[in-house]
C-alpha cells in the first residue's frame, strides 16, 4: 500500500483555506523548474529560419505577415510544446516522487494544473516574443493598417491545447518515451490540419488554425472577419478545458468531492464550447472577402475600409493603388506601361487603372474593364517578393501584363483557374502577340476544346505572325476587328 | 580486545556458479544494461511508430505526391530516431561510467541494434502501401536523424535529446516543400542521391562514435 492508495482523512471544518500566496509560490517554483526555457534557443532558431524568413518574404501587409504565425510558427511550436508538456506531466512518476507530493497539502490536481500553467506560461512568453519581433519589424515597413490580434489569440489557444494534451498524456503514460511520441502526435495533428486545409473542401477543416490562408490584401479593403477565429477559439479552449478536467476526475488526482465536481463542470462546459464551435463552423460560408459564420458575424465588418488611393501615370494612363501598396506602385506602372502603349486609343482601352480587392470566388479574382470611360479594375493577389509562394519581379510583371491583355482581348471569362488563358485560338494568338510586343514571354494557350500540341503550335505561329506586323498595321487591324475578335467570330486563318 | 585477538574468519564458501545461459554474467550484464535503457519500452514505441506509418500510408495522410508524400514518413522516422536518442539516458550517471568496463561496447550495441530495429519496424510499416523513396530512404533518413539525436544526447543529456531529430524534421519538412537540393537536408533528396547518403551516413557515424565513447551527458533531470 502506498500513500496514494491510503484513504484521505476528512478535512476539518475549522481548517482555513490555503493561502493564495502559497499557490503563487508553487507557480513560481514550477516556473523555475520548467523544461520549456531549454527549448527557447531551438525555437528561436526555427523562428528565424522558418516563420520570420517567410514572413519577411511577403509584402509588408499586416494580415499577410500575421498568416506566418498560424501557417509557419505554430506548427514549429506544437511538437516541442506537446513534448515538453508530456515531459513535465510525467515528472513525478518518472522521478518516483508521486507518493511524496501526494502527501502535500495541495490536492494533486491543483499541483498538476500549476505545473501545466507554468509550462503554458513559458510557451506563451516564447511565442509572444516571436510575435513581438515579427510585428515590430512589420510596423517599421507597413504603410497601412495595424497588427491583427485574432491570429495571435488563436495560436495561443492552440498552444494551450497542445500543452494540455501533452501534459495529460504524460500524466497517464509516464515514460521517457512519452515526450517524443507526444511531439510526433502533435506534429501529425498539425500536418493533418494543413492537409485538410489545402486538400478538402469540408467546412469543418476550418477548425484547424492552419486552415486560414489569407489573400494578400486581407484587411486592406475590407475588415478582417473574425468569425472563424472566434469559432476556433471556442473549439480550442473547450478542448483544453476537457483535457485539464480529465486530470481532475481521476482518483489519483486526490481532488476531493468539491474539486471533482468542479472538474466535471469544467469538462461539461468544455465539451459544450467545443460542440458549439463545431456546430457553428458547419454553418460557415465563403464569401468574396472572407469566411462568414452567420451567428457570429458582425455586419459592421462588411463595410469597406475608406482610403485615399495613391496614383501615378503609366503611358499617360492614371494608375491608382491602395496606400498599402505604395511601395509597389513603380513596379505596377512599369509593368503596365508597355501594354497600355500597345492598346492605346483602341476601343475599350482603359483610361484609368484602379486596384480592387481580390475576389477569390471567380477565376479572374475580380479583374475587369468596366465603365465609361473604361477603367481597368486590377486585383493584386501577390506582390513582387522573393518567397516560395510569392512572385519575383519578373513573374509579377508578367502577371500584371497578362491580366490586362487577357481582360482587354478576351474579357474576364478568359481566365481559367490554374491554367493558361482561355478564349478562342484567335483571341489567344492576339493575347500572345500583344504580350510579345510588351516583351513578356508567356505560355502558349490551349483554350477549351483545343488542347492538342498542334493547335497550340498554330496559335503560337499566328501570334508570331501578328506580332511581326508593323505597329501601325497591327493597330489599325485591331481598331477595325476588335469587336469581332472579342465576340469570338474570327478564326486563326483570318488573322493577318 | 586488540586486533591480534581476533580470529581470522573462515574462508567463504565458493559462490555457486550461475546455472543456465540467462544467468551467464555477460548476458546478465547485457540484460541489465538494456533494462536500464528501457529497451523493451523503446521497442514497443518503435512498433507504435511502425503502426502509425502503416496507418498513414493506408489512409493516405500525406500531402499529394512527390515530396509532399514524404512528409508523414519523415515525421515518423524522426519519431523513431527520437526514441533511440532518449534511450541513451543512463539512470546511474557517473558511477556507471566509473565501473563499467564494457559500457562503450554496450552503448555501441544498443545504438546500432535499436537503429536496425527502427529500420526493420519502419520497413515493415511501409509495406502497407507504396512508400515514395522506398526502404533505402527509410534507412538513410532514420540513420541520419538517429545520429543527430545521439550527438545531442552527448551535449544536453538523453532526456531532451528527442528535440534534435524533431528540430531537424521541421527543417526537412520545409526542405521537402521547397525542393531543397542541399545534401545536408537528406530527406528532401532522392534515395539514390550519393551526397545525401554520405551526409546522413557521416552524421550517423559521428553519433554512434560519440554515443560509444562518451554516452549521453549526465545532467540533473528536470
Amino acid at each position: 500500500m502506498t500513500l496514494t492508495d491510503a484513504l484521505a482523512r476528512p478535512r476539518p471544518r475549522d481548517a482555513g483555506h490555503a493561502s493564495p500566496m502559497s499557490l503563487w509560490r508553487l507557480l513560481w517554483l514550477e516556473l523555475r523548474r520548467n523544461a520549456m526555457p531549454w527549448m527557447f534557443p531551438l525555437l528561436a532558431a526555427l523562428f528565424v529560419f522558418d516563420a520570420f524568413r517567410s514572413a519577411m518574404g511577403y509584402g509588408p501587409f499586416w494580415d499577410l505577415r500575421a498568416s506566418a504565425l498560424e501557417n509557419k510558427l505554430l506548427p514549429d511550436f506544437v511538437a516541442f510544446v506537446a513534448g515538453v508538456a508530456a515531459w513535465m506531466g510525467s515528472r513525478d512518476s518518472r522521478r518516483r516522487t508521486r507518493d511524496l507530493v501526494d502527501a502535500t497539502a495541495r490536492p494533486r490536481w491543483t499541483a498538476q494544473l500549476t505545473t501545466w500553467a507554468a509550462t503554458t506560461l513559458w510557451v506563451a512568453a516564447g511565442f509572444l516574443c516571436c510575435v513581438a519581433v515579427l510585428y515590430g519589424v512589420t510596423a517599421s515597413q507597413a504603410t497601412w493598417g495595424g497588427p491583427p490580434w485574432w491570429p495571435v489569440a488563436v495560436c495561443l489557444a492552440e498552444l494551450a491545447l497542445m500543452s494540455a494534451l501533452g501534459f495529460a498524456v504524460g500524466t497517464f503514460f509516464p515514460s521517457r518515451f512519452t515526450a517524443p511520441l507526444a511531439a510526433v502526435g502533435a506534429f501529425l495533428l498539425s500536418l493533418e490540419g494543413f492537409r485538410n486545409a489545402v486538400g478538402r473542401s469540408s467546412a469543418y477543416a476550418l477548425l484547424s488554425p492552419t486552415t486560414y490562408v489569407p489573400d494578400d490584401d486581407t484587411g486592406l479593403f475590407h475588415h478582417y472577419l473574425p468569425d472563424v477565429s472566434i469559432a476556433q477559439l471556442m473549439f480550442l479552449i473547450g478542448l483544453t478545458m476537457v483535457a485539464l478536467a480529465i486530470l481532475g476526475l481521476r482518483r489519483a488526482a486526490d481532488a476531493g468531492p468539491q474539486l471533482r465536481r468542479a472538474a466535471a463542470v469544467i469538462a461539461v462546459a468544455g465539451l459544450a464550447a467545443a460542440g458549439t464551435a463545431i456546430g457553428l463552423i458547419g454553418t460557415a460560408r465563403t464569401q468574396a472577402y472572407g469566411t462568414v459564420i452567420p451567428a457570429l458575424h458582425d455586419a459592421a465588418n462588411d463595410r469597406p475600409i475608406p482610403y485615399t488611393p495613391v496614383c501615378s501615370q503609366a503611358a499617360g494612363v492614371p494608375v491608382c493603388v491602395h496606400p498599402a501598396y505604395r511601395n509597389f506602385l513603380p513596379d505596377v506602372t512599369a509593368a503596365l506601361a508597355p501594354v497600355l502603349r500597345e492598346i492605346a486609343s483602341l476601343p475599350g482601352a482603359p483610361a484609368r487603372v484602379d486596384q480592387v480587392v481580390v475576389n477569390d470566388l471567380i477565376p479572374s479574382n475580380g479583374a475587369a474593364i468596366t465603365g465609361v470611360p473604361p477603367v481597368f479594375r486590377l486585383p493584386m493577389p501577390a506582390t513582387p517578393d522573393e518567397t516560395s509562394f510569392g512572385q519575383n519581379a519578373v513573374s509579377f510583371t508578367s502577371y500584371l501584363q497578362a491580366t490586362l491583355v487577357t481582360v482587354f482581348v478576351v474579357g474576364a471569362h478568359g481566365f481559367v483557374t490554374l491554367g493558361p488563358v482561355g478564349g478562342t485560338p484567335a483571341q489567344q494568338a492576339v493575347v500572345l502577340a500583344l504580350l510579345q510586343k510588351a516583351r513578356t514571354a508567356t505560355q502558349t494557350g490551349s483554350g477549351p476544346g483545343n488542347g492538342s500540341h498542334t493547335k497550340a503550335d498554330q496559335v503560337a505561329a499566328a501570334a508570331r505572325r501578328f506580332a511581326a506586323l508593323p505597329a501601325t498595321t497591327r493597330h489599325a487591324w485591331l481598331a477595325a476587328h476588335l469587336a469581332t475578335l472579342r465576340a469570338g467570330d474570327i478564326t486563326l486563318a483570318q488573322l493577318p | 580486545m586488540t586486533a591480534a585477538g581476533l580470529q581470522k574468519p573462515e574462508p567463504r564458501a565458493e559462490a555457486s556458479r550461475p546455472r543456465g545461459l540467462l544467468h551467464h554474467p555477460g548476458l546478465r550484464l547485457v540484460r541489465l544494461h538494456l533494462a536500464s535503457r528501457r529497451i523493451p519500452g523503446a521497442l514497443a514505441a518503435l512498433a507504435l511508430c511502425a503502426l502509425v506509418l502503416r496507418a498513414g500510408l493506408s489512409w493516405h495522410w500525406s500531402l499529394g505526391n512527390g515530396n509532399g508524400a514524404q512528409q508523414v514518413p519523415v515525421l515518423i522516422e524522426a519519431g523513431a530516431a527520437s526514441i533511440i536518442a532518449v534511450t541513451a539516458q543512463s539512470p546511474f550517471g557517473d558511477p556507471e561510467r566509473a565501473t563499467g568496463r564494457w559500457l562503450p561496447y554496450l552503448r555501441l550495441g544498443t545504438a546500432v541494434g535499436l537503429t536496425a530495429a527502427a529500420f526493420a519496424a519502419m520497413a515493415a510499416g511501409a509495406t502497407a502501401d507504396h512508400l515514395p523513396g522506398g526502404t533505402l530512404d527509410i534507412l538513410r533518413n532514420t540513420a541520419g536523424m538517429t545520429g543527430i539525436g545521439l550527438l545531442l544526447a552527448a551535449v544536453t543529456g538523453g532526456a531532451l535529446a528527442w528535440t534534435g531529430p524533431m528540430a531537424y524534421m521541421i527543417v526537412a519538412q520545409i526542405g521537402l516543400i521547397g525542393d531543397w537540393t542541399s545534401p545536408w537536408v537528406w530527406p528532401a533528396r532522392p534515395p539514390h542521391d550519393l551526397g545525401a547518403g554520405l551526409c546522413a551516413g557521416l552524421v550517423f557515424a559521428a553519433g554512434i562514435v560519440v554515443a560509444t565513447v562518451r554516452g549521453a551527458r549526465a545532467v540533473r533531470e528536470i
